[in-house]
């Protein structure tokens, strides 16, 4: 591996000044923030362990301008991180200290909404809940819905193809972006997909999305909406035992019924919640599993029978089903309430995002449970179920001496149990910063290369979100930057040969 | 490198009986016209990955396959020395049936594919055309074939959650996961589906599952315009049904189909064909507001099920490859679903003015539109134009997937690949620097 681009530029002394000039005479005076102060409210996102110092901040209004800020960035050798709300949970949006964050905070347009096509434009800054609220008259809503719908953006749900609650049966962003404007790089604003569908050539809106910032920043958004479900109906189901709760998910899925979302809490979590939201919740069960069904009226009844006969199968104590979307809000509230109500329960805790298959869940379950007493340390289980999607929150005291350490130690065996398991490192949250290390578990060294040779074709100096996702700094070989080349035969005219 | 080394080369990794140059069967694997030297058949991702690094250090071109089903997509090759076949790669790695999760090999039939699946209830709910034929679940993924069950499930795309790929150069990497949800690393599987076997031969394929419902039924109305039909696909999006597929076809083909299937002779007009499946009473329910919606927009509808069901979709996926011998064409064109009335008044002028034989179906949902032309070459060439004119200018697209040999050559088979079309070729150059997957096929 070569080293990174940091340590090989040598600037002149005054560089940085007339930097941010440029950039100024590019955005404005007010399009950039040079304040240490200012600065500081951009040093990380939701992963506040790490912070980093960014040179400037800016703020284009414009794709245009995005890409003339890109293209001087590329020109001068200087990294620049994308940034939407900040909300990301594995360090992606962390500056480099070498170089500029470029937040899209600004660019927060809804460009076009057409119903009768299904489709919504908006640029990146645009919040996700702020889509489906353009659209539920009409009765369309957006599918993905991270649990920060309220603030995060479009723009990071691309950059981290987002999931949600609903994904199971819907999907998660990637399946709902039809098209993207794309500024690479170097600058060059490309478009990929649209609000038709079936363009043909390679499928680079889907490399974009997931890519985590390190291919381009996007600067609109082309999403499918869909229509509301005609029957909506949430149960949830307490358990003694969380293994109960994870073979009752399986036991569901098996019986032919995709629930739009099931969801479980272990008893940690449960006290915690009640004592933060009152969902409703019995406190003495050792856990609960929260299900969704929503469709057709007739498939909706004839399915509950079905998802209650397996949860009386697997034991549960008790059934109830919400009686209206009163009742239904408040089952959901104390699960999207969940990490803020640890809060309660501990001073600190780190949130972990691995995936397994649904059928080991049971058996996963119980090996975090023997790595939470090894450690010593409490884990309080909550998860996307339905999905594999595990959020297994480690809880710890910074105050005491290397208890955060521990913790971290602990948070990564549990994404090698994970693996083991045939699963993978994250579901929803990326590998941003913080989980580049564990990328090998799941990718061997060719798997990693063949992603960097993609990445080059789009980013041959590494200036995109430099740091993140690849366990170790990766540059271009000489064979990424080589023009297209004709196959020998077209160029010298031969016939069959070989 | 001197003929007969490759070829010793080539019979040594894969076996003599597995390397065949019987001019036969070189003739019948050729594409568009460009005769291979030798069709190979390995068994295993390693011998593939043998033949791609002696057709690396070579420079000899390769054209994968699986059944050959969908060889006439594409432009002609520049030169396909090597057609490398995936058949003999045909196991189910692994049904996880409780994930609703498969794992299988990419040369397997889709037909065996959902045989197997549907041991356990399941199935990958792709149902593109050429199942009958052999077409291959490595096929299906190179060229994001589909058909009208993508209304409710998407394509292969959609359903794909991880891919092991030969590189050019031989190396073997994967890409995603076997679990539905997983964000670590670039989305690599993506990049393959769709591009036409030139960036790798893919070789394994994890798909995520569903259940096969309970119940289907099918219901088929004709109505008096193009507009009424229309108006009824715009009232059954906006309602909160849940369908399969949705096929908007024009008199060409509805009357085509539903005498061929002897359905009655009262659809020699634009049709919709609706097709629902789920629990029993959600069918019975949802099917009886469909024809009440329908019959709003004065349709005239029948229900169909069972075995004339099957018949009916069978049709639907198959009617462009039942042509006549003279000039043709199949296109796929992609339009708003707004735009689908446009592409249909187009063909009916373009029927009126060239005299040619426009049959068409539209995933009236998706905004994509089937269509076969049969007439003399001349104006099958001048309506693609006109069909791509319009579709290009509304901001769609238009493919033509196969055509008769004596017009491809006059024809631009894959239209405008837009702004991102240089990206492509970099992508291209940095997975295939020699050029010898597929070359020429895509660009």
């Amino acid at each position: 591996m070569q080293s990174s681009i940091k340590e090989t530029i040598e600037r002149p002394p005054d560089w940085k000044r007339g930097f941010g000039e440029r950039l100024s005479a590019i955005l404005g005076r007010d399009g950039v923030i040079f304040a240490d102060d200012e600065l500081l409210a951009y040093d990380c996102d939701a992963l506040t362990g790490y912070r980093i110092k960014p040179l400037f901040v800016v703020l284009p209004r414009t794709s245009g301008e995005v890409s003339r800020v890109m293209k001087m960035c590329y020109d001068e050798d200087v990294p620049f991180v994308p940034r939407g709300a900040g909300t990301g949970l594995s360090g992606g949006a962390l500056p480099t200290d070498e170089g500029i964050v470029i937040s899209l905070a600004r660019m927060n347009s809804i460009i076009e909404v057409d119903i009768p096509n299904e489709r919504v434009v908006v640029e990146p800054g645009v919040t996700n809940l702020s889509v489906t609220n353009a659209v539920s008259s009409y009765g369309y809503y957006y599918a993905p819905d991270p649990s920060s719908q309220i603030v995060c953006t479009i723009g990071g749900n691309v950059a981290e193809n987002s999931g949600g609650v609903h994904c199971l049966k819907y999907g998660v962003t990637a399946n709902h972006v039809l098209g993207l404007e794309v500024v690479l790089p170097d600058g060059e604003i490309i478009e990929t997909g649209g609000k038709t569908i079936d363009h043909p050539g390679y499928d680079i809106m889907g490399l974009v999305v997931g890519s985590e910032g390190l291919l381009g920043i996007v600067t609109r958004i082309t999403l499918r909406i869909i229509k509301k479900p005609e029957t909506v109906k949430t149960l949830f189901a307490s358990f003694d035992r969380i293994e109960d709760a994870g073979a009752s998910v399986s036991g569901i899925t098996a019986r032919g019924v995709i629930p739009a979302g099931m969801e479980i809490m272990d008893n940690l979590c449960i006290r915690a919640v009640e004592e933060a939201v009152h969902a409703g919740y019995p406190v003495e069960a050792g856990s609960i599993l929260l299900v969704e069904l929503d469709g057709p009226q007739a498939e909706v009844d004839a399915q509950m029978p079905v998802v209650e006969e397996v949860l009386r199968g697997q034991s549960a104590l008790e059934i109830r089903i919400a009686r209206d979307a009163r009742e239904r809000d408040l089952f959901w509230k104390g699960r999207k309430n969940a990490f803020p109500a640890m809060g309660r329960v501990s001073s600190d805790y780190y949130v972990q995002d691995g995936v397994i298959p649904r059928s080991r869940l049971a058996e996963v379950l119980g090996r975090i449970g023997d790595l939470s007493k090894e450690y010593g340390l409490s884990v309080g289980n909550v998860f996307h179920a339905g999905d594999g999607n595990l959020h297994p929150l480690v809880l710890y005291n910074s105050k005491i001496e290397g208890e955060q350490e521990k913790a971290l130690e602990l948070a990564g065996k549990i994404l090698g149990v994970c693996v083991d398991a045939g699963g993978s490192i994250t579901g929803e949250h990326g590998v941003g910063n913080d989980k580049k290390r564990f990328l090998s578990l799941m990718f061997d060294e060719n798997d990693l290369e063949t992603m960097n040779l993609m990445r080059c074709a789009f980013d041959r100096k590494g200036l995109s979100n430099p740091g993140k996702v690849f366990p170790t700094p990766r540059t271009c070989v000489e064979q990424g930057m080589k023009p297209y080349a004709e196959h020998p035969l077209q160029k010298s005219g031969l016939g069959e040969m070989y | 490198m001197p003929e007969s080394s490759i070829h010793n080369e080539l019979t040594s990794i894969v076996g003599g009986e597995n390397a065949v140059q019987d001019p036969h069967l070189l003739e019948s694997s050729s594409v568009d016209g460009v005769i291979p030297r030798i069709v190979l058949f390995p068994d295993s991702i390693e011998q593939i990955s043998e033949i791609m690094k002696a057709a690396s250090r070579a420079g000899a071109s390769v054209v994968p396959r699986g059944s050959g089903t969908k060889m006439g997509i594409g432009n002609k090759p520049i030169s396909a020395d090597i057609v490398l076949s995936t058949r003999k790669l045909d196991r189910v790695i692994a049904h996880e049936s409780s994930d609703l999760v498969a794992t299988t090999e990419c040369g397997i039939a889709l037909s065996d594919l959902q045989s197997y699946l549907g041991g356990k209830n399941q199935f990958l709910p792709v149902d593109p055309p050429h199942v009958r034929g052999g077409a291959t679940v490595g096929g299906i993924l190179a060229t994001n074939d589909s058909g009208p069950l993508r209304f409710r499930y998407g394509t292969s795309r959609e359903l794909l959650i991880g891919m092991k790929v030969v590189r050019a150069d031989g190396s073997i990497f994967k890409g995603g996961s076997k679990v539905v949800k997983n964000v670590a690393g670039y989305d690599m599987p993506k990049l393959f589906v769709g591009s036409l076997g030139t960036l790798g031969i893919i070789t394994e394929a994890t798909f995520r599952l569903y259940p096969v419902p309970e119940s289907s039924k099918t219901y088929i109305a004709c109505f008096e315009s193009v507009g009424k039909a229309h108006d009824t696909v715009r009232s059954l999006i906006n309602s909160n049904l849940v369908l399969n597929a949705m096929e908007h076809m024009n008199p060409g083909l509805a009357g085509y189909i539903t005498e061929r299937l002897g359905l009655g002779s009262d659809f020699n007009r634009y049709t919709l064909a609706v097709r629902i499946m789920n629990v029993s009473r959600a069918v019975s329910d949802q099917v009886k507001t469909v024809s009440d919606i329908s019959q709003k927009n004065s349709g005239k509808g029948l229900i169909i099920e069972a075995r004339n069901e099957e018949a009916f979709w069978h049709e639907v996926r198959e009617f462009p490859w039942r042509s006549s011998d003279g000039a043709f064409a199949v296109l796929k064109a992609g339009v708003l679903i707004s735009d689908v009335p446009r592409v249909f008044l187009l063909l009916d002028q373009l029927s009126d003015k060239l005299g040619i034989r426009a049959r068409a179906s539209a995933r009236a949902g998706n905004g994509i539109v089937i269509i076969s032309i049969d007439g003399d070459g001349e104006s099958v060439i001048n309506s693609v134009r006109g069909l791509r004119e319009l579709s290009e200018s509304a901001g769609g697209s238009l493919v033509v997937r196969e055509a008769s040999p004596d017009i491809k050559p006059a024809l631009d088979v894959w239209g405008g690949m837009g702004s991102s079309l240089g990206l492509m070729k970099r992508i291209k150059s940095a997975f295939d620097p020699g050029n010898i997957l597929n070359p020429g096929r895509l660009f």
